[in-house]
C-alpha cells in the first residue's frame, strides 16, 4: 500500500533538478547584465537609505528638544520590561514524607473510592508538580492550562487537570456574566474550584475524596452571572461531559449538570463570611472505583453547601487571621452496583461534612484542625458482606496541622490524622510537607 | 431519621438561597448616582470632594489595612459589579487582588483602557522605578513607588484626571463637576502655598522609615530618607540589618523614625529604644469613610508630626 508511489517520486524529483540546471546554464551570458543591474540598485538604495536616516535624525533631536520642555519626566510613560505579552508560567513543586501506622490502606467503610481519593504514599515521594500557563487570549477571552506531573504505579504521568478558555468582561456577556469553558475544577463547594497546593492541609478532607475523587474537573461549559446588588449573589450553572467522577464513561458526551448559588459579605471592617448552595447531577455509566474491583451504574445527584468565615484582627490577613470553614455534602444515588457477584440495586442517600479552623499567629505561623466524617448508606441485602458492606461504621478523620511560611512562595507543613475509616481501628499518619511555587503565580480568591 | 433530616434540610436551603438570589436579582437597584470603587480611603475622599452628592464614593480598604495584600472578599466583588469608575493607586499596588475583582465582578465600563479606569500613578511622575526585577529583591513593584497620593502636588493633577473622567460618564452633571472641581483645586492652591512654607524648613531633615511608603511626602518636602527598617520592600526587619541601621543612626542626626498605621512597630520600637530617636506613625491616609476636608488634615497633620519630631532632638 505505502511502497509502490515512492519510484514515481523519484523520477520527478531527478527530472526537475535535471530541467533546473539545464535552465541556468543557458542563461549564464545574461548573468553579468543583471549583476550590473543589481549593482546600480544597490547603489542608489544606500543614497536614499542615507538620505532617510539624515531625516529621521533631525526629527528625533528635535523630538528631544520638545520633550524636554513638557512636565512629565520619561518615567510618566508606562515602560513593559517584564514578559507581560507572553503567557505566565507557574510552577508548582510539591513533596512529601508520610509515615502511617497502619501498611496497607483500609477500604473507607460503606463508601468505593475512586484513585485520586486513596489515601497517598508512605515515605519519602514527591506529589503533583503542577505547570501553569495563563493569558489573556486577547480582548475577550482568558485562556489557562494546569497539567500535573504525577506519579502512578510506578511511572511519570502527564495529568491535565485543567485547560479552559474564560470570558473576559469586555466579552461582550451582560456585566457581571462569564462563560467558563474546557476542563476546569468547576464551581462546587469550596475547596473544589482551587488547586491542592492552596489547600490549609496536605490532604483533601474524607468527603471530597469520597464524593469527588478530590476534585471534579469533567470537561464541561460553566455560565457564572454576578448580581447587580450592594450584597454578594451569584448563580450559575454548568454542563458536562460525564467522564469524572461522580460520572463514569460517558455514552453521550452530555452526562452532567450542575446548579449553584452564593452570597456573601462584611461584618464590620475586619470579618468576611460566604456561604453557598450546589447541586450536581452525574449519570455514572460503569463507574469504575476500588482499582476496578466495584462499578456502579446509575444515577448520582449531588448536593453541597459551604459557609467560610474570615478574621482578620487588625483588617491585614497578612499579619493575623481566623478563618472557620466548612462543607456539609449530600449524595443520593439510585443504581445497580456490582461488586463481581452480579448487578445489586441501590437507591439511598449518604451524607458527608467536615469542618476546619485555621489560625496565623504570625505572617509565617499557621496552626489548624479538621474533622470529617462520613454517613454511609444502609447497606442493602445483596452487598453485605462485600467491600461495601459499612458494617454501620461511620468513616472519620481528625487532623491538626502547622505550618511555615517563609514568603508568599514557600510554605513546609506538618500535620497529623487520626484517620478511622472502617472496624479494623485507627491509622495514625503524620505527613510533612513543601509547597513551592516558582513563577507567576495567581492571586487566590477569598 | 438523621439522614432524612439532613437531606430535607439541605435541599430546602438550596431552593431558599436560589430564590433569595433570583428575587434579589429582579428588582434591579436604580440609583442615580455614580458608584466610584475606590482601593483606598484617599482615592475614595478625593472622589467624594470633586463629585460632591452625585457620587458614591466606596473604599475598599480602611486606613489600618496595607493596601499590598487584600483579600478579594465577596462584598468587594458586589461593589466593583456596580461600579462607574474604579480609582486606584495603581503601579502594581493592588496587582495581589484587583485583577481577581475586575475578573470576578465582570463589569465591562471599568476595565483597563476605558474611562471608567483610573490609576493615578499612571498620571504623575513616578519615583523609584526599579531598573532590575528579582523575586530576591523583595516585593518591589516593577512600576515605581505607588503610594503617590502624599505629594499635595499630585493629588491636583489626579483630581483633574478624576474631574473629567466624571464628567465623561456622567456628563449630565459636567457643570456640577466643573464647578467642585475648580473649587476644589482654588482651595487646595491656597493650601499647598501655606504647607510649602511650612516645609522648607524641614529640608534635609534626615529620618528613617519602615516601608517607602512615604517617598513621595519627603521627595516634596526635601527631606532626607536615609534607610528602611525592611531589608527589602516586604521583607520584615532583622537582627542583623537593625544592628546595621544602629551604626548608620549613630553617625547621622536622624530626627525621626516614621511608620504608617499597618507597619508593624516592633521594629521601630527596637530602634528607638536603643537611640532615643522620637518614632512616629503618620496618618499615611485618611479614614475609611472620610468627607470631604479629610485630606486637608491629612497633609497638615502630617506636617504638624514631622513638625514637633525636627524641634523635639
Amino acid at each position: 500500500m505505502n511502497t509502490p508511489p515512492r519510484l514515481p517520486i523519484v523520477a520527478i524529483v531527478l527530472a526537475a533538478s535535471l530541467t533546473f540546471s539545464t535552465t541556468v546554464m543557458s542563461q549564464d551570458k545574461d548573468t553579468a547584465a543583471i549583476l550590473q543591474e543589481i549593482k546600480s540598485l544597490k547603489e542608489s538604495y544606500e543614497r536614499r537609505t542615507a538620505e532617510l536616516e539624515q531625516k529621521i535624525k533631525a526629527l528625533e533631536s528635535r523630538k528631544n528638544a520638545e520633550s524636554a520642555g513638557s512636565a512629565a519626566p520619561a518615567s510618566y510613560k508606562r515602560n513593559v520590561k517584564d514578559n507581560s505579552f507572553n503567557p505566565s508560567i507557574g510552577l508548582v513543586l510539591n513533596g512529601k514524607a508520610s509515615a502511617f501506622t497502619r501498611k496497607t490502606a483500609g477500604d473507607m467503610a460503606g463508601f468505593a473510592i475512586g484513585e485520586e481519593g486513596e489515601r497517598g504514599n508512605e515515605g519519602l515521594s514527591i506529589d503533583e508538580t503542577e505547570l501553569n500557563f495563563s493569558t489573556n487570549i486577547d480582548d475577550k477571552f482568558y485562556g489557562s492550562m494546569t497539567a500535573a506531573i504525577v506519579r502512578e504505579e510506578g511511572e511519570d504521568k502527564i495529568e491535565l487537570e485543567e485547560a479552559y478558555v474564560q470570558t473576559l468582561p469586555s466579552a461582550g456577556l451582560a456585566d457581571g456574566a462569564r462563560l467558563k469553558f474546557g476542563r476546569a475544577f468547576w464551581t462546587f463547594g469550596y475547596l473544589n474550584e482551587q488547586h491542592a497546593h492552596a489547600d490549609d492541609f496536605a490532604d483533601r478532607p474524607l468527603p471530597y475524596r469520597a464524593y469527588l475523587n478530590k476534585a471534579f474537573n469533567d470537561d464541561g461549559i460553566e455560565l457564572s452571572y454576578v448580581l447587580p446588588t450592594d450584597q454578594y449573589f451569584e448563580v450559575g450553572g454548568g454542563a458536562f461531559r460525564g467522564d469524572d467522577f461522580p460520572s463514569g464513561n460517558s455514552v453521550t458526551g452530555l452526562g452532567g449538570a450542575s446548579i449553584f448559588a452564593r452570597t456573601g459579605g462584611d461584618l464590620g471592617n475586619n470579618e468576611s463570611w460566604r456561604i453557598g448552595a450546589y447541586a450536581l447531577y452525574s449519570d455514572a455509566n460503569a463507574r469504575a472505583t476500588e482499582e476496578g474491583a466495584v462499578t456502579f451504574n446509575g444515577n448520582s445527584y449531588l448536593y453541597a453547601a459551604d459557609i467560610r468565615y474570615t478574621y482578620a484582627p487588625t483588617g491585614n490577613a497578612k499579619s493575623q487571621e481566623l478563618i472557620l470553614q466548612a462543607e456539609l455534602f449530600q449524595r443520593d444515588e439510585n443504581g445497580t452496583y456490582n461488586v463481581g457477584g452480579g448487578p445489586v440495586a441501590l437507591d439511598d442517600t449518604s451524607v458527608g461534612y467536615y469542618a476546619q479552623a485555621i489560625y496565623k499567629f504570625t505572617p509565617a505561623v499557621r496552626a489548624g484542625i479538621r474533622f470529617s466524617q462520613l454517613d454511609p448508606v444502609d447497606t442493602p441485602a445483596g452487598l453485605v458482606g462485600t467491600d461495601l458492606d459499612s458494617n454501620s461504621h461511620h468513616p472519620r478523620s481528625l487532623s491538626l496541622m502547622a505550618d511555615w511560611t517563609n514568603s508568599e512562595y514557600g510554605r513546609i507543613r506538618a500535620q497529623i490524622n487520626q484517620e478511622d475509616l472502617n472496624n479494623a481501628g485507627a491509622d495514625k499518619q503524620l505527613i510533612l510537607q513543601y509547597i513551592m511555587s516558582l513563577g507567576a503565580h495567581g492571586a487566590h480568591p477569598f | 431519621m438523621v439522614r432524612i433530616r439532613s437531606r430535607s434540610i439541605m435541599k430546602r436551603a438550596s431552593i431558599i438561597l436560589l430564590l433569595l438570589a433570583w428575587g434579589v436579582a429582579l428588582p434591579s437597584p436604580a440609583s442615580a448616582d455614580l458608584n466610584v470603587f475606590a482601593c483606598e480611603p484617599e482615592w475614595a475622599t478625593l472622589a467624594r470632594e470633586v463629585g460632591g452628592e452625585k457620587v458614591n464614593a466606596y473604599s475598599a480598604t480602611h486606613a489600618q489595612q496595607d493596601p499590598h495584600h487584600i483579600r478579594a472578599k465577596p462584598s468587594l466583588i458586589a461593589r466593583i459589579r456596580r461600579a462607574d469608575l474604579v480609582f486606584c493607586s495603581g503601579a502594581d499596588l493592588e496587582v495581589g487582588w484587583l485583577p481577581l475583582l475586575m475578573q470576578r465582578g465582570a463589569r465591562a465600563g471599568v476595565q483597563p483602557g476605558t474611562t471608567g479606569y483610573i490609576m493615578a500613578a499612571e498620571h504623575v511622575p513616578v519615583l523609584e522605578k526599579p531598573t532590575v526585577i528579582d523575586r530576591s529583591l523583595g516585593d518591589i513593584h516593577p512600576g515605581g513607588n505607588p503610594h503617590v497620593h502624599l505629594n499635595p502636588e499630585n493629588i491636583m493633577i489626579i483630581a483633574s484626571v478624576l474631574g473629567k473622567r466624571m464628567i465623561a460618564i456622567d456628563p449630565e452633571n459636567a457643570a456640577y463637576y466643573r464647578k467642585r472641581l475648580a473649587a476644589f483645586n482654588a482651595s487646595w492652591r491656597r493650601a499647598i502655598e501655606d504647607w510649602d512654607n511650612r516645609v522648607t524648613k524641614l529640608a534635609g531633615m534626615p529620618v528613617i522609615v519602615h516601608h517607602k511608603s512615604f517617598s513621595y511626602l519627603f521627595d516634596w518636602m526635601g527631606l532626607n530618607q536615609i534607610a528602611t527598617l525592611e531589608v527589602k520592600p516586604g521583607i520584615p526587619p532583622t537582627a542583623s540589618h537593625l544592628n546595621g541601621l544602629l551604626r548608620k543612626v549613630r553617625s547621622s542626626n536622624v530626627r525621626a523614625i516614621v511608620r504608617a498605621p499597618y507597619d508593624p512597630s516592633d521594629g521601630s520600637n527596637w530602634l528607638s529604644s536603643k537611640t532615643g530617636i522620637r518614632q512616629i506613625e503618620l496618618p499615611y491616609t485618611v479614614k475609611r469613610n472620610a468627607g470631604p476636608g479629610a485630606l486637608f488634615n491629612l497633609f497638615e497633620r502630617t506636617i504638624e508630626l514631622l513638625e514637633g519630631a525636627n524641634a523635639g532632638s
